[in-house]
């Protein structure tokens, strides 16, 4: 695949095969795991723009819960279109983002620490829905009103329509992290990713650029959970937000290999299929055992997969790029454990 | 209503000689392997699990089932170093956390396999000792004693033995320690076992004071993580003065409030501890 | 005693020691002069089996150790003072020394080493109870070859025991180190102070990017124009 027309053939025929899957497929279930797969790679996509710089945040269920939940009360109490409640709803994430990315920097908050300061933010978010029970449902959580099919209000009567939906937002996920590879911002982030001091000695403003990714992921994942929640057309702070989906979500990404592009989108396949398939196999049996098996799997994929599935396989195939990064993070993971 | 307060305040005193002997042993841990065990309150969990079936199912006395329950816990923190920590001792940071979350997703759905969500409880009834206006429940009592008694255990286990010195040995510099003989890869065992064992111990001292269901570990975890981060990630004495801090602010403030809040408002001092200093409020470091 | 066969060791894909081959012959002493990132603190890694040679041989009284961990390199009798000392700067004094007997072989002749040890150093027995981290340069020095000594080892190893010493210090710690010598301790010393290195040396070696260019006796050394020009500034 090293010549760049055979790999465009490629990703022509995969985007083809998906566009008429829907159609082809011989059951409305498949279509509903690939729309699955789709809102998390899109998800997961986003928390990669930050956790490839060395930006782990462990609490994107901070971001995909209150995305989902303003845009959601939004459209019950004040029967407000979730196509413009979803933008109120994104950049009151990304505004929650900017308030602890902004803190976090400022006060030179990195690897570890900015892991935990995340983990406990998502905690701090799913216990503020619950806190708020009168109008949020509490642990029970709610269901947004359904009004059958009104696409102005981001219902449809063809659950065909969120597949599409879903794989445009992928797309775009996607195509933003060429944009953003392309820009200056990758440029200087990887540089602040592998050597923080270093990266600010040349005169990178590490706040400035630390604080556009973080921006861009929070509302980009905000969205994401405005579209898992229509889709659902049911809210739980379990499912949408607190440690267990904000740990879920870079489970995906590093699967997959979250220092490429790729990554996200394949370790999401990968879990949702595993997860579906243990649910399917094991899970009617006695409840919780297909979550054990679903655990243990992460835990044996982690352990044997460190650079995740594609980044395993490409490092198989082309060794210089990815060595250096592996340095990257060796150098990084040094400064993590002398504590600052 | 001053009373309450003050009432609560006793409470959290005695909840925080417990929270201490918990946070103890995560940064135990974190101190010496430089891993966080986000899986520590799961321990508990299950620990109480085994106890409650020991005694109450099997009707072994409370006494023998605790110390079933107490070296049950040290396997499982060896098993859990040898299958999930020791792979990933070189591996990312994010990686270890993520495969150590991954076992509280295994824990929590084994229990609901094994015991269901119903919550269960070990029936016991300790006496309420009244002074004045005040209540202290017995049984919270005999936990808070005997966690210090481990403490002090502890303590004499890590400062007058040989394999004590080379705990904090390691926990300054593994590789020094190394050159002095010291096997690193065992007294990691060792660190993991101790650590098991005090979750044996946390778990006996709750089982007259609540009841377990599957979730019931993760609260503990996230409770001595704030604990350990406000005195100093790998110090342990920080960490036990914080757990006292811990344990007022949070019953105070779940009698004013709800208990959610009281987690947020704990969970808000996390974080602010994190942002302005995260070596801990406590910054001197003792081991 | 002590013989290294050829090493060649790496740090990832980068070489930093080039079929490295030196010996340490029983009560000697034996210094490797170079300049900084030459691979001398590498060369004493590897030996104390921190770091794993990629090809080649070590060999310690007729064991090969090339493939042992650090503990078991230390049961046998091979002390090391790394560099800068690296003490436990959190345990006191005592605590440091007595994790320096931590070796099963120097555990029994625990207090009996101390004795020995405060004699040598009386300043250490002053400060017995102070954490290690509150000491001067010197004395953390002075400590972290008592500690070493503590281990009761056949070979001890300097790495750059003169660094970050001001002059007068650095003698001290050189007369110390040829009291050490003179009690019948190998010694195999890495150092940039060559000329004060060298006053003890029976044996040197000179280490250059990672490649051993020239060793001899010591009058050999001294009598080197290069050497002498490059490292003796004669």
């Amino acid at each position: 695949m090293k010549s760049p027309w055979v790999k465009k053939l490629f990703l022509l025929l995969i985007l083809v095969l998906l566009v008429i899957f829907p159609a082809a497929s011989p059951s409305p279930y498949l279509v509903h795991i690939m729309t699955l797969i789709f809102i998390w790679a899109y998800i997961s996509t986003a928390w990669a723009y930050m956790g490839r710089f060395g930006l782990v945040s462990l609490g994107h269920g901070a971001f995909l819960g209150i995305g989902a939940y303003v845009t959601a009360l939004l459209f019950n109490y004040f029967n407000l279109s979730p196509w413009i409640g979803m933008l109120i709803g994104a950049s009151s994430a990304a505004f929650l983002a900017a308030v602890l990315g902004y803190a976090c920097f400022r006060f030179g908050v990195i690897g570890d620490y900015f892991a935990l300061v995340t983990l406990a933010v998502g905690e701090l978010v799913a216990l503020s829905i619950i806190a708020l029970r009168d109008t949020t449902g509490g642990s029970l959580g709610f269901t947004i009103r359904n009004l059958g099919n009104a696409p102005l209000y981001f219902q449809f009567s063809n659950k065909v329509y969120f597949y599409y939906l879903s794989f445009l937002f992928l797309v775009f996920a996607l195509y933003l992290w060429v944009r953003i590879d392309k820009s200056k911002m990758q440029k200087a982030l990887r540089a602040i990713g592998e050597d923080e001091i270093a990266a600010s000695s040349v005169g990178i403003n590490i706040i400035k650029y630390k604080m556009t990714i973080t921006i861009i992921s929070a509302f980009l994942t905000g969205i994401g959970g405005v579209l898992y929640a229509q889709y659902i057309t049911y809210l739980n702070p379990h499912t949408l937000s607190g440690v267990e989906v904000s740990l879920a979500i870079p489970f995906k990404a590093i699967l997959g290999g979250m220092f490429d592009m790729w990554g996200p989108t394949i370790g999401t396949a990968m879990i949702v299929s595993l997860e579906e398939y243990i649910r399917v196999s094991y899970g009617t049996k006695f409840i919780g055992i297909s979550e054990v098996a679903y655990g243990i799997a992460l835990i044996v994929l982690i352990i044997f997969l460190p650079k995740g599935l594609y980044g395993t396989l490409k490092e198989m195939k082309i060794f210089k790029n990815e060595r250096r990064r592996q340095y990257g993070c060796n150098k990084r993971k040094e400064v993590i454990l002398r504590g600052r | 209503m001053f009373e309450q307060i003050i009432n609560a305040a006793i409470n959290g005193i005695l909840l925080g000689g417990v929270l201490a002997l918990l946070a103890f042993g995560l940064n135990l841990i974190f101190g010496v392997v430089k891993i966080i065990h986000m899986a520590y309150g799961q321990f508990v969990m299950l620990g109480f699990y085994l106890i409650y079936v020991l005694t109450v199912q099997l009707h072994v006395p409370l006494i023998i089932s605790s110390l079933i329950a107490i070296c049950a816990m040290a396997v499982l923190g060896i098993l859990t170093q040898l299958l999930v920590i020791e792979p990933l001792l070189d591996a990312p940071r994010l990686n270890q956390l993520l495969a150590l979350a991954g076992l509280i997703i295994v824990f929590e759905n084994l229990a609901m396999v094994i015991w269901g969500a119903d919550y269960r409880g070990i029936p016991l009834y300790l006496p309420i000792l009244h002074i004045g206006n005040f209540y202290i429940r017995f049984s919270c009592l005999i936990a808070f004693l005997g966690a210090l008694m481990t403490l002090g255990l502890l303590y004499l286990f890590l400062h007058k033995t040989y394999i004590g010195l080379a705990i904090r040995a390691t926990a300054q510099d593994v590789e020094i320690a190394k050159v002095m003989g010291v096997n690193s890869r065992l007294i990691y065992f060792v660190t993991l076992a101790a650590g098991g064992a005090l979750t044996g111990i946390v778990a006996a001292f709750f089982t007259p004071i609540y009841t377990v269901h599957p979730h019931f570990g993760s609260s503990f975890t996230i409770m001595a993580f704030i604990i350990v981060v406000l005195g100093g990630m790998g110090n342990l004495l920080g960490g036990f003065i914080s757990a006292f801090i811990i344990g007022i602010v949070t019953s105070v403030s779940a009698v004013l409030t709800t208990a959610e809040v009281a987690d947020i408002i704990a969970l808000l001092i996390f974080i602010l501890v994190m942002l302005v200093r995260p070596q801990g409020i406590l910054g001197v470091r003792g081991t | 005693m002590l013989r290294v066969e050829k090493i060649n060791v790496s740090y990832g894909e980068f070489q930093v020691l080039h079929e490295v081959s030196i010996e340490v012959k029983s009560g000697e002493t034996a210094i490797v002069v170079g300049p900084n990132g030459a691979g001398k603190t590498t060369l004493l890694r590897v030996i104390s089996g921190l770091l794993k040679p990629t090809s080649g041989a070590i060999y310690f009284d007729g064991h090969r150790i090339d493939d042992k961990e650090p503990h078991e390199i230390v049961e046998l009798g091979i002390a090391l003072v790394p560099e800068g000392g690296r003490l436990f700067p959190y345990l006191t004094v005592y605590d440091n020394l007595k994790i320096g007997s931590f070796a099963k072989r120097a555990r029994g002749g625990f207090r009996r080493t101390l004795e020995e040890i405060f004699e040598l150093f009386p300043i250490l027995k002053e400060r017995r109870n102070q954490l290690a981290g509150s000491l001067s340069g010197g004395e953390r020095q002075m400590l972290a070859i008592a500690r070493s000594l503590m281990s009761q080892p056949k070979l001890i190893m300097l790495d750059e025991p003169s660094l970050g010493l001001a002059p007068r210090v650095v003698s001290r710690v050189f007369e110390f180190i040829g009291k050490i010598r003179s009690q019948g301790y190998s010694i195999l010393m890495v150092e940039q102070n060559a000329r004060k290195a060298l006053e003890l040396a029976d044996h040197a070696y000179l280490l250059e990017s990672g490649k051993l260019e020239f060793h001899g006796g010591r009058e050999d050394f001294l009598r080197n124009p290069y050497i002498k020009k490059a490292y003796l500034g004669i």
